[in-house]
């Protein structure tokens, strides 16, 4: 019965998978989330069972003194999500009807004595109103335009000439391109952070669990501490990778049960997603839960306590906060200097490397680079992690203090 | 040599030296006895045996190789007992008993057969949360055992434990032995040291204060004790003596010398007291313990 370190960690993650997979608190959240993704699928349906006219504002259109010369009803043909009455009725009337909530708010217009338009704004009280709104104005503009071009009796070449005829154009002054659809990246960015987050912080806990329950003395004359730490870590980010996998099929699944194509396009951009890229997410995701896990064991092996689990994880968390932020918020100029730090840092590379390949701007340099560096952080992390659990384990009772870790790891080396 | 073989262990803790120059050796299938009070080093030392925490310095070999998991086939029961609380009984012995490199069918042999002399059979297929604390025990006792180990370290195994059940693992443990098992035992009954233990080592904060075979510890020490069994009031008679307990037909006295209790029963069957028992005893170990610990 000679100890085999492959056999033993093999053991440990499939102990850990069916642990996990078997409680009861795993299932309903997963089931949860489920129910989530589906329903978050279906709010563009669910918004437009509802009837739209419901949520219309109605705003009341009074110009007694026939400024607009009758074509005020032409305001209703503009795309404003508003619903428009012309009635010419006095101040007090609108007054009463604005009071009575019949009408949202009302335009008065009148023709002052220079000649010049004045547009009255009428609402019940001005507290959500800054200005007159911009697109109404824009609107009643136009009709005013219309109306006096009539009266010039021009031909249909000169009302042509005289109108805006512009061709828009977008340009950049860098030569990069950069590719990609902003809000499929913003979301594999959070799903990269949750995943590795959460899967991470699991590591912590499943071991101060077994520190609790007492079970860790007997475990660790089965097997090393190495075995322990790795065949966990493993074993909880590969259920972590079946969690996420079953929430992006349940995502795909609904998005084209429930989404029109072009909505599907809008935010998948499917056109972006390459088997290179595919493979770089798994692995970026892999090597950053990994950094990660390996941290939260490390401070999961320095308290006994489930309470003290969460003080204790502090300091990683932290981290992790600074490397999503510095990857996410560096996104908007993807192409400066800060986010391709970010892209090789290993705290923040997880985030942000897999984003800057969807956008088609990583080098395979800067890939490679980035990688090696994330390996290299691992493998210093695993190793003062598992040196530093072999000798905290049996340490019961209080949190750990740093000292007290940085002593360990030396009693061990 | 073959056996377990502690050479001068030590280990300490920040300043306090937790073992000081500890050696012991077990060179054939028994139970040594390991005694001490709380904080006194039994579990560090069991602890260094296993390989949980290192020794600072000293020797610790078994059949001349260094002791590690890799060259020894060891079972232990920790003080701490630990289960996983939401997993079936079955799934953590045949976990442990995969860790200890068994195959799965020959484990699920063993874990049966033990779980039928332990009388756990029917709490295989629960969550161990459901089973009470001494089954639990119980069940931790298996996991030192399923794999058939050569060495048994066992801390404090009986604790717990009700007079029952108590009865089932002292019974196991002399089966062990007889089937070549060497084992080691922590534990605070000195009546169950006495009862299993050929050797003993005694420890007081860290160092060793007593250690040999039992019954030749326990013939150095002059008899302290005789029980007389009588109906009749002999306390006339025992003027000179202490009387450790009294009851309605028996006396337990504290004696000098065994000289002084010989001439006490000559008298009293020369005044013709009827005596039905007249025993002199040895210092218990627990005697032995208390003086050289200290109360």
């Amino acid at each position: 019965m000679k100890s085999n370190n492959f056999r033993d960690i093999l053991t440990i993650i499939k102990f850990t998978m069916r642990d996990i997979l078997s409680r009861k608190s795993f299932r309903v959240s997963t089931a949860i989330i489920v129910v989530l993704i589906i329903l978050g699928f279906n709010i563009p349906n669910i918004l437009s069972s509802f009837d739209e006219s419901e949520f219309k504002d109605t705003i009341l259109i009074s110009d007694q003194q026939e400024v607009f010369e009758g074509q005020l009803d032409l305001i209703n043909q503009a795309d404003l999500d508003t619903e428009f009455q012309i009635e010419p009725l006095d101040l007090n009337t609108i007054t009463e009807r604005i009071n009575n909530d019949d009408i949202n708010a009302a335009i008065i217009v009148n023709k002052n004595a220079d000649n010049n338009i004045q547009l009255t704004y009428l609402t019940k009280n001005l507290a959500t109103v800054s200005n007159f709104p911009n697109r109404i104005l824009d609107a009643l503009s136009a009709i005013y335009t219309d109306v006096k071009i009539e009266h010039l009796n021009l031909t249909p070449d000169q009302v042509a000439s005289i109108s805006p005829n512009f061709e828009l154009a977008l340009e950049q002054t860098e030569s990069q391109v950069v590719g990609g659809n902003i809000f499929a990246m913003m979301i594999l960015s959070c799903v990269l952070f949750f995943a590795i987050y959460f899967c991470a912080y699991q590591v912590s806990s499943s071991i101060t669990i077994e520190k609790t329950s007492k079970i860790i003395e007997t475990l660790v004359t089965s097997t090393s501490p190495r075995n322990i730490v790795l065949g966990k870590t493993i074993g909880i980010g590969l259920v972590g990778l079946l969690q996420i996998t079953l929430f992006a099929i349940v995502a795909i699944i609904s998005a084209y049960s429930f989404l029109d194509s072009e909505l599907i396009d809008m935010l998948f951009n499917l056109s972006s997603l390459t088997p290179y890229l595919a493979i770089m997410t798994i692995l970026y995701f892999i090597l950053g839960y990994f950094a990660y896990a390996l941290l939260y064991a490390l401070t999961g092996s320095t308290v006994s306590k489930p309470e003290d689990i969460q003080s204790a994880n502090m300091p990683v968390a932290i981290v992790t906060m600074i490397g999503f932020y510095l990857a996410y918020f560096t996104l908007t100029n993807p192409t400066g200097e800060l986010n391709l730090i970010a892209a090789i840092l290993p705290i923040s590379s997880p985030f942000c490397m897999p984003l800057r390949i969807m956008m088609g701007i990583a080098n395979g340099w800067e890939v490679a680079l980035s990688i090696l560096i994330l390996i290299a952080f691992c493998a210093i992390v695993a190793h003062i992690a598992i040196k530093i659990y072999s000798n905290a384990i049996l340490n019961y009772g209080t949190k750990a203090s740093l000292k007290e870790i940085i002593k360990n790891y030396r009693q061990h080396s | 040599m073959s056996g377990l073989v502690l050479k001068d262990v030590s280990k300490n803790f920040a300043s306090k030296k937790a073992v000081d120059r500890i050696s012991l050796t077990i060179d054939h299938p028994s139970v040594y006895g390991l005694l001490g009070t709380n904080g006194a080093g039994k579990s560090t030392t069991i602890r260094m045996i296993l390989g949980i925490i290192t020794k600072d310095s000293g020797s610790i070999t078994w059949n001349d190789q260094p002791v590690d998991r890799k060259n020894v086939n060891f079972g232990y029961l920790p003080e701490e007992r630990g289960v996983y609380p939401k997993v079936k009984i079955i799934d953590q012995l045949l976990y442990f008993a995969a860790l200890k490199g068994m195959e799965k069918s020959a484990a699920l042999e063993s874990i049966y057969d033990w779980a039928k002399q332990l009388k756990v059979e029917e709490y295989l297929e629960m969550p161990a949360e459901k089973l009470s604390k001494g089954n639990q025990q119980k069940i931790q006792f298996m996991t030192a055992v399923i794999h058939n180990p050569d060495l048994i370290v066992l801390d404090e195994p009986f604790s717990g434990l009700d007079p029952v059940n108590t009865d089932i693992l002292k019974n196991l443990i002399v089966k062990l032995v007889r089937d070549g098992k060497f084992i080691i035992m922590s534990a605070h009954q000195m009546s169950t040291i006495e009862e299993f233990c050929n050797d003993i080592l005694i420890l007081n904060r860290g160092k060793t204060v007593l250690q040999g075979n039992l019954k030749e510890i326990k013939s150095t020490y002059p008899a302290s004790r005789v029980i007389i069994g009588t109906t009749a009031d002999i306390k006339k008679y025992l003027k000179d003596f202490t009387i450790e307990n009294q009851t309605d037909s028996q006396y337990i006295i504290k004696i000098k010398s065994e000289a002084s209790a010989h001439k006490l029963l000559d008298t009293l069957v020369k005044d013709n007291i009827i005596i039905d028992k007249f025993e002199i005893m040895k210092p218990t170990l627990n005697d032995i313990f208390i003086e050289k610990v200290g109360a």
